[in-house]
This record gives C-alpha cells, sequence and structure tokens, in this order.
C-alpha cells in the first residue's frame, strides 16, 4: 500500500523536528514547512493526505492555508494547531472544513491519535 | 552605620499608617492564590522536561511572563501590608526577570563563581560553570557500578580571570570580528589567538587555587603523582558536540601541571573548535573553558569500549579493545591491541575475541614513555572474560543515562578494579535504523501486559525485571537494572531511581518530586498506570515503552536498539535547552529555613525562593497585628469551643468555618468546614491524646525552664501568645505558643498531590536542652516513620512532606494532631534516653491507627 502522506506546516521549526521522525515511525511519508509560502507551492505540486497547521503565522495564515487545502484536496484532512487560548479560532477551523484541532503545548500521543482518526477518515473519502 | 539602621527603623515604624485588617487579610489570601497559581505553573513547565511534549518558545516565554506577574503581584502585596519593607524584592524580581529574558533569547548567562569545584560540590545546574564533561562526570557519582579518578575541576571563572589579567579578551574579540569580515582565514585567526593564549601569565590567585587543590586531591604527595588535565567544555550539551575538538593532557607531573592549564585554554581556539563555534554562531562570551584535572589511575589494563559496533549497529554486540598498560600505543606504525565483542546481554559473554601479539605498551606512570611488553605476557589476552562483562556492564549503564551508543575509556588498575576514565557519544552507521513501522512483526510476538494507561513522565524505553517496592520495603538492596514498580511515588524512592532501568508508578503525577528526579537521571517513566503492581509480577522480565505507553512481556533488545539510535533525541532541542536553563532560575527553592539568617530577599535565587519569601513574611505580618485573643477577635477571629482546654482563634480565609456560624462568635469543631484543619483537630482530640492531669515537673526541669526564652526565638516568628488558626477551605496555618512549646503547623491539600504539603516546626519546652533533644529525637523517629522530612537542630524539629496522595495528607495531619497533644509536656516526663522507645511505644499503641479514610472530626477529648 502506499504511504499515507502528512504536510507539517508551523513556524516554530520545533514542531515539525518533533512530529516528522514520530510520524515517519509510523510509517507516514512526512514533509515539513515553516512558512506557508513554500507549502502553498508544494500544495500546487501535490495533495497530502492529511495537513497539520498553526494558525498564527506570517504571510497566508493556518485558517487561509485550511482554506486553500480544502479548495484544492477536497479529500484531504486537516488538523489545526492553536497556541494557547485561542478556541475562537479553533471554532472558526472546524467549521471551515478542519478535521480537528489541538493546543500547544501538546503530547506526542495526542497527535498521534489524531492522525490516526484522520488517516482512516481520508481514506473513506478516497474509497 | 548601626545608628542610621535603627532610626531608619523608628520612622518607618513611626510612619507605619495601620492597615485595617480587613485589608490585610485580602492581600493575604491573595497572596496565597497567586502562590498556588505560580506553583502549578512551575509543576506545568517541569512536566515538560519528559519529553512528551511538543512545546514551542512561544509558551516558554508565555509562562515565564505569567509567573513574573505573579511574582511582583505578590511582591506589591507584601510591601502593601508591611509600609514597604521589603523594597529589594523588587530588583531581585528585576534581576532574574533579565537573566530569564536573555536564556529566552537563547544566549547564555554567566554567573559569578568559585574558581574551584571538587564534583561532589557540583550541584544540579551548574555545567555553565564547570563545564559538561565535569558536570556529567559529578552526575555519575550517583550511577551504580560507575567509578572514576579523583579531581576537580578549574572552573569557567578561571578561564575568565586568566583573560582578564592578560588582557585577552578584546584582542581576541577583533581577531574574531576579523574572520567575520572575511579579513582573515580561520587558520590565521586561530594560531593568533592560541599563540597569545599560550604566553600569558596564570594570574597569582588563579594558580594558588589549582595548586591548592591539586595537592588537596593526591593528599599532598604532588611529587608523586600524576595527572590527566582535560577541557571541559562549556556550551550547547558541550560534551557531545565538542567531542574531540579540545586537547587533553596524560601522565602530567607536578612541573607541567599549570603550563597543561594553559594549553588546555589554547585549544579552545584551535581551528577546528573555533571553526565549529563561529559555524554555530556563538558569542565569544559563550566559549568558555573550564579545567578538569583528575589523578591519573596506574593502569595494568586500559582501552576503549564501544557499546555497539559503529557499522552494525543492529548486532547486540559491544566491542571492547585494549592493551596492557595506558591502553592503546602506536609504536613504528603498528598498534597492536587485543579485540574483544562481548554480548550486551547479561551475563555479557565474550562472543569473539582477537588476541594480538602486543609487543609495546604504554609504561602507567611514564609520559609517552613506550616500552617493551615483557615476553611472557605479549600474546596474552589483557582482560578476562569477567573483566570483559564489567567493562561492558558499566558501559550499558552510562549509555543507558546518556542514552545514546558510547565511547568509554576505561582502565583496570593492578588491583583488577575498573576506572572510567570518561565517556562521549559514539557515531554510528543510521543506515540501517528501522523504523518502528518495521518492528511491528517483533512486538507482536511479545504479550502486551500494560497499554495506554498513565501519563509519561519520562520519555524513552528501558527493559529489565520487575521489582515491586512496597511502603517501607528496604531501598538499600535494589538491584540496579530492575524495573522500579510502586504503588504511591513516595520522595524517598527518589534515592533508588538512579539505579532503575524504568519505572512504573500506579498512583501519581507526572508534575510530582519523583517524576522530576526520574527526568533528572533520564530514567523511562509511567506515572499512574493504575493496576501495573497488580499486573506485573516481581522479576518477571519487562520492557516499558514510555514513548508509546506500552509494557512488554520479555526483553525487546529491536525496541531499546531503536531508541539507542534514534537520530536526535528531545533533549538536544533548542526550546528543551532554554527550558531547562530557565527552570534553574524559577524551580529550585534554596529559601527552606525561615529562622535563617539568610532568610531575606537578598538571598533569593529563584522564583520559587522570592515566592516562600513573600508567604512567610505575609503571614507574620498578619500574625504581628494582634498580641492576644481579643486583638484577633476583633478582626473575625473565632473561639473555637471545645472540651480541649485549648483557646484557639480561628481566622477564616473563605470555606475554613461554616456558613452557619457567620454570626457566631465561637465555632464548635463540627463547624470547622477546613479539612486540613478538621483533620488536625480530630487527631488532637482522638481519645487520650491530650493528657487533662497536672504533669509534674521536678525541681531540676522547673529551674531550666526559666530561661527558655531561646527556642522561641529560633522559630523566629515573633509569634504572639495566641494561638492562632489561619485557614481556608484547604489550608491551614497553625501558630500555636501552648504552654513554653512553639509548633507552627502549615498544610495545603491541593487538588493535585505535588501542591499538597505539610510543614510542621516545633521548638521549646519547660525542662533542660537534654530532655528536649530527647523530646526532638522522639519526634524525629515519629515523623520519619510518617514519611516527613526531618531536620533537627538542638531541640528544633523542622519536618516537611510533600507529594502526598489524599489519603497521605489525612493521616498525616491526623498524626500532627495527635502529636501536637502528646508531645505538649512530654519533656518533662523524659528523663532517660530509654524513655524515647517508651514512648515511641505507648504513642504508637495509644490510640488506635487513623482510619485509612477521612477520620472522623467529631470526636473530642
Amino acid at each position: 500500500m502506499e504511504k499515507t502522506t502528512v504536510c507539517i506546516l508551523d513556524d516554530e521549526p520545533i514542531v515539525g523536528d518533533r512530529l516528522k521522525p514520530e510520524l515517519e515511525d509510523d510509517g507516514y511519508g512526512v514533509e515539513v514547512f515553516t512558512d506557508s509560502a513554500s507549502a502553498l507551492k508544494r500544495l500546487d505540486e501535490t495533495c497530502f493526505d492529511i495537513f497539520i497547521t498553526d494558525l498564527k503565522m506570517e504571510g497566508v495564515d493556518g485558517m487561509g492555508f485550511l482554506e486553500k487545502v480544502k479548495d484544492k484536496c477536497p479529500g484531504s484532512e486537516v488538523i489545526v494547531i492553536t497556541g494557547y487560548g485561542t478556541l475562537e479560532s479553533a471554532r472558526e477551523a472546524l467549521i471551515k472544513g478542519a478535521y480537528d484541532f489541538i493546543t500547544k503545548p501538546f503530547r506526542i500521543g495526542e497527535i498521534r491519535a489524531a492522525v490516526k482518526k484522520a488517516k482512516k477518515k481520508a481514506r473513506r473519502n478516497s474509497a | 552605620m548601626q545608628a542610621v539602621q535603627l532610626l531608619k527603623k523608628i520612622f518607618r515604624q513611626r510612619d507605619r499608617g495601620q492597615i485595617p485588617f480587613a485589608e490585610l487579610f485580602k492581600r493575604f489570601q491573595d497572596i496565597l492564590e497567586k502562590n498556588n497559581a505560580a506553583m502549578e505553573l512551575i509543576a506545568d513547565m517541569d512536566g515538560k522536561m519528559g519529553g512528551d511534549f511538543v512545546f514551542d518558545r512561544k509558551y516558554l516565554s508565555d509562562s515565564v511572563r505569567k509567573l513574573k506577574e505573579l511574582v511582583l503581584a505578590n511582591a506589591y502585596d507584601l510591601n502593601f501590608i508591611t509600609n514597604n519593607q521589603f523594597l529589594a524584592i523588587y530588583d531581585i524580581i528585576e534581576k532574574l526577570a533579565k537573566e530569564l529574558e536573555v536564556e529566552l533569547s537563547g544566549q547564555m548567562v554567566i554567573r559569578e563563581t568559585r574558581r574551584i569545584y571538587y564534583f561532589h560540590e557540583i550541584d544540579e545546574g551548574m555545567e555553565d560553570t564547570v563545564g559538561y564533561k565535569a558536570y556529567n562526570l559529578s552526575k555519575m557519582v550517583n550511577l551504580p557500578k560507575i567509578d572514576f579518578p579523583n579531581g576537580f575541576v578549574a572552573a569557567i571563572s578561571c578561564y575568565r580571570d586568566y583573560l582578564a589579567y592578560n588582557n585577552l579578551f578584546d584582542k581576541i574579540a577583533s581577531l574574531i570580528e576579523a574572520y567575520r569580515k572575511e579579513e582573515k582565514s580561520v587558520e590565521s585567526v586561530s594560531t593568533a589567538i592560541q599563540l597569545m593564549v599560550l604566553g600569558g601569565d596564570i594570574p597569582p590567585n588563579v594558580r594558588r587555587e589549582i595548586l591548592n587543590a591539586i595537592n588537596k586531591t593526591c593528599h599532598g604527595k604532588v611529587e608523586e603523582s600524576y595527572f590527566s588535565v582535560r577541557s571541559s567544555a562549556v556550551g550547547e550539551d558541550g560534551e557531545m558536540s565538542f567531542a574531540g575538538l579540545h586537547d587533553s593532557f596524560l601522565n602530567v607531573r607536578s612541573g607541567e601541571l599549570l603550563s597543561a592549564f594553559k594549553k588546555v585554554l589554547a585549544s579552545l581556539y584551535n581551528p577546528a573548535s573555533l571553526a565549529y563555534r563561529l559555524k554555530m554562531n556563538l558569542f565569544q562570551m559563550e566559549m568558555a573553558m573550564p579545567v578538569l584535572y583528575q589523578t591519573m589511575v596506574v593502569s595494568r589494563t586500559a582501552g576503549v569500549l564501544y557499546t555497539l559496533d559503529p557499522n552494525n549497529p543492529d548486532r547486540p554486540e559491544c566491542i571492547l579493545s585494549g592493551n596492557w598498560g595506558l591502553g592503546m600505543v602506536v609504536v613504528e606504525g603498528q598498534a597492536a591491541v587485543d579485540t574483544f565483542y562481548v554480548s550486551r546481554h547479561t551475563p555479557h559473554a565474550v562472543t569473539n575475541q582477537k588476541i594480538s601479539s602486543k609487543k609495546w605498551m604504554l609504561a602507567p606512570l611514564k609520559t609517552g614513555q613506550a616500552r617493551k611488553v615483557p615476553g611472557e605476557i605479549q600474546d596474552k589476552p589483557c582482560l578476562s572474560p569477567q573483566e570483559a562483562a564489567s567493562i561492558v556492564e558499566a558501559g550499558l549503564i552510562l549509555e543507558r543515562f546518556f542514552k545514546k551508543p558510547l565511547d568509554v575509556e576505561w582502565s583496570i588498575d593492578e588491583s583488577g578494579m575498573l576506572w572510567i576514565i570518561q565517556a562521549r557519544a559514539l557515531k554510528v552507521s543510521h543506515t540501517k535504523h528501522t523504523l518502528r513501522e518495521d518492528l511491528s512483526d517483533v512486538l507482536k510476538a511479545h504479550r502486551i501486559l500494560l497499554k495506554d494507561q498513565g501519563m509519561i513522565a519520562y520519555r524513552g524505553i528501558g527493559a529489565g525485571p520487575v521489582r515491586i517496592i512496597a511502603a517501607g520495603d528496604d531501598l538499600t538492596d535494589f538491584p540496579a537494572g530492575s524495573v522500579l514498580v510502586s504503588r504511591y511515588a513516595p520522595p524517598r524512592l527518589a534515592e533508588i531511581i538512579p539505579r532503575a532501568s524504568a519505572i512504573i508508578t500506579d498512583i501519581g503525577t507526572t508534575t510530582g518530586h519523583m517524576a522530576t528526579v526520574a527526568r533528572e537521571f533520564k530514567v523511562p517513566t509511567i506515572m499512574g498506570a493504575e493496576t501495573a503492581t497488580q499486573v506485573l509480577k516481581p522479576d518477571q522480565l519487562i520492557t516499558v515503552d514510555a514513548e508509546r505507553k506500552v509494557i512488554y512481556e520479555g526483553r525487546i533488545e529491536e525496541l531499546l536498539h531503536h531508541q539507542l539510535l534514534e537520530e536526535s533525541a528531545f533533549e538536544v532541542t533548542q526550546e528543551f535547552q532554554v527550558l531547562r536553563r530557565i527552570l534553574k532560575k524559577i524551580a529550585p527553592l534554596y529559601l527552606t529555613d525561615p529562622n535563617a539568617p539568610e532568610f531575606n530577599p537578598r538571598a533569593c535565587r529563584t522564583f520559587h525562593d522570592i515566592m516562600r519569601f513573600v508567604h512567610e513574611k505575609a503571614f507574620q505580618t498578619l500574625l504581628q497585628t494582634g498580641s492576644n485573643p481579643r486583638a484577633f477577635l476583633k478582626r473575625g477571629g473565632k473561639r473555637l469551643k471545645s472540651q480541649i482546654p485549648l483557646d484557639l482563634i480561628l481566622i477564616d480565609l473563605g470555606g475554613g468555618i461554616s456558613r452557619e456560624a457567620d454570626s457566631q462568635t465561637h465555632v464548635s469543631p463540627d463547624q470547622i468546614t477546613s479539612v486540613p484543619m478538621q483533620t488536625i483537630w480530630a487527631g488532637l482530640s482522638s481519645p487520650g491524646t491530650w493528657n487533662m492531669d497536672p504533669i509534674p515537673v521536678d525541681f531540676k526541669g522547673m529551674m531550666s525552664s526559666v530561661t527558655r526564652t531561646q527556642s522561641s526565638d529560633a522559630l523566629g516568628n515573633n509569634l504572639p501568645g495566641v494561638n492562632l488558626g489561619v485557614i481556608g477551605t484547604d489550608y491551614v496555618n497553625l501558630s500555636l505558643p501552648l504552654g513554653y512549646h512553639f509548633t507552627v503547623v502549615e498544610a495545603a491539600v491541593g487538588s493535585r498531590p505535588e501542591n499538597n504539603y505539610i510543614s510542621f516546626r516545633f521548638a521549646g519546652g519547660v525542662t533542660d536542652i537534654t530532655r528536649r533533644s530527647r523530646r526532638a529525637t522522639l519526634l524525629q523517629t515519629i515523623l520519619e516513620q510518617a514519611g516527613f522530612k526531618v531536620h533537627v537542630t538542638g531541640d528544633l524539629v523542622n519536618a516537611r512532606a510533600i507529594d502526598l496522595t489524599d489519603k497521605q495528607i489525612r493521616r498525616n495531619l491526623y498524626l500532627i494532631g495527635r502529636l501536637i497533644g502528646f508531645t505538649r509536656q512530654l519533656d518533662v516526663m523524659l528523663k532517660h534516653d530509654a524513655d524515647i522507645e517508651r514512648y515511641l511505644a505507648k504513642f504508637i499503641n495509644q490510640a488506635k491507627p487513623p482510619e485509612e479514610d477521612q477520620p472522623s472530626n467529631d470526636k473530642e477529648g
């Protein structure tokens, strides 16, 4: 079976640095971006099965990125990472089609579980 | 000067406007509340050290900002209620905050320190002062089966004094600047700086202190002694990343010990090191070089252990190489060593060996002198299989601690004793690194004993036989490498944590004391796994996956390997390192004794210290507002009405007394709603606890009571002559100047065990110091049995218990209640040392032990 692909976008490099090996360990193909411009460029080329994005960023923020992903890759699922105390925007993200949201700081187990569920959903989407 | 102080004091007293009690009281409540919030924040940050969380810089700066706000608000409140008696606190807070800001920005803060540290003097958090090599050696002191040669470190201040004395700071800075502007090459800058450093003079005080320390280390036998002199670099995870970049000198004799110091300093600027530092963008301030001195081992055999085969890391084998004498020797282009392949599994059998003909060796104590190996041992193995096994065992203990495959220098002396000289990361080929996914077949073959239970306190994988520890078990024979399994997480287990390969508790949190210690010793730990003590069987071999929260039956070598070969551990991330550094200025509590002369703002080294200080002073201020019961009754205090002749005034911080008593001036014990107060009272009023009989005081006892004021001062609280309880739903602070005794109990029953604590201080008495000391001994025995950490000086008993479960805190508060009653006039009775045992037995047998659950609070004596 093809590897499930994950795109991580967070302007804090630590997020990608920690998550990439974890998710690769679980058998995902992972690409990491720290600015939305290069992530969008990559989005032009391919749809990942799962996107993980921070909300607050320079340039196109996470909400904008979410919209673009939903527009271009309707079968993909998006998990939104939010800073502490920004539940409002998390809610907005869910309305705009995010699959799940996770608040920073988070335990690695949380994001692994969320990705696992999103993977099932994305599979159903494409089936 | 003194007169000025006195005048200031008088003016301050005269100026002091009376702050309405209600206002003072409200501020005190505020201080308590903010203290709790700050402690939660600190526990939360500490919990992030376990590696299971992903956090970013914003989390760190937000936490520091919130903490500073809380501490500042408390300092303001304290100054408000004390008419600005403690203005110095603001400076301390600002200074700390500034240091934290620098840490958050990723730069390094260097504190003024002593010049020389012996290994046992190196404290938590001193890696920036003594360098990583020395710091890690000092950490190894606690590891089982690891011995290393005696020595000391000439700390960072020696290096800086040296540079300052020789006016080198600016010269070095301008050379580095020239490099940055690409006017000069690294090589030429390096040569220029090294020449300057080597040509300098050691400042007289540095010279004196180093020579003193050398003298002390070799017990005065300087002439006969040999030292190794090495770098102990300061920097990001120093030892790991700078390994091999600096010079080390072996077999250094007395005449060359000081020039070796200069040579090591100069190696900080050798081309490789300089290039690396410049590439990493470290500023000159951050380049610093503590120097490590250790005595040389007179080695019979020495060599190197690779805990893995670097080219074949998947094989469960270590590679051990050695030679007679000092180890590796290259003579006439020929390096002959014995090589042993030793299994990583106990009992570490030698699976293969290549014994060379070792014609040359380095004589143990002659500088670089190669000499012929005596013919009869040339072709003999330089190690016995038992020695090989013990080297591997030690190496694996170190590997577990450093969480990396290691390159360990070792040495065996004439008596056969093993010495560890140094350990550093071993580079292995990662090509074969398997993903977890690829391990799924292996993992499936192992039975899962527990899954998804509890929380990860420290990430990692450990394996070993199960050792279940119950309350009261002897800890001294805990076998190294076992998995520590326990129902609770009492602080006393901290001492065996360094010996454990993993830890699982049924109950306990990732922010408690035990979790903190587990993180310190890097032991994979799962807290709160609920059923571990039931599911796991003693001596059962298990593998604890504290990354995915799974416990497997058996030892899964592949999984242990997987972790060992992981590219980057979370500890090396910058966020993690910043967190570790800022926590050092936040979390430790140095200001533990309110009676000590150092209990002042200037001595506050962390935010925790400041909060402790503010809390204590605020409470004292509250107490000082009245000197008799009436004063406190007028301010809303209520008298406790009971059979016990104890005139106790209760002040309610909120939720401590039932609302139905609002309009009353007296309350009965059953109207107390403060949980800790209720429980203490239940103990104090339990049958037989309060001795109602007049106690015969003999003449000797009576006479000495005339001069008994010392101890009350020792409590340092200026207690008013009032028995006062300040209580809240989950808080109590009880000051009891009962007759001639002084008891202070403070306790909080928090929402989580790490917020629970009981502090108990006791002093004074009617009799001579001998009897009072006997009583202190009795109290110490009882309290220690109950799990308190007890400190006794003279007749002053200071006891503290932390990290208690709900049940434990109730049991201990009940015990405190009984103790208050029991010891009231006990010192009079303790005429002989033998009486201690008798009264101990009496105390234990007297009243039935409190119920495990809530002790009832309606019994009155």
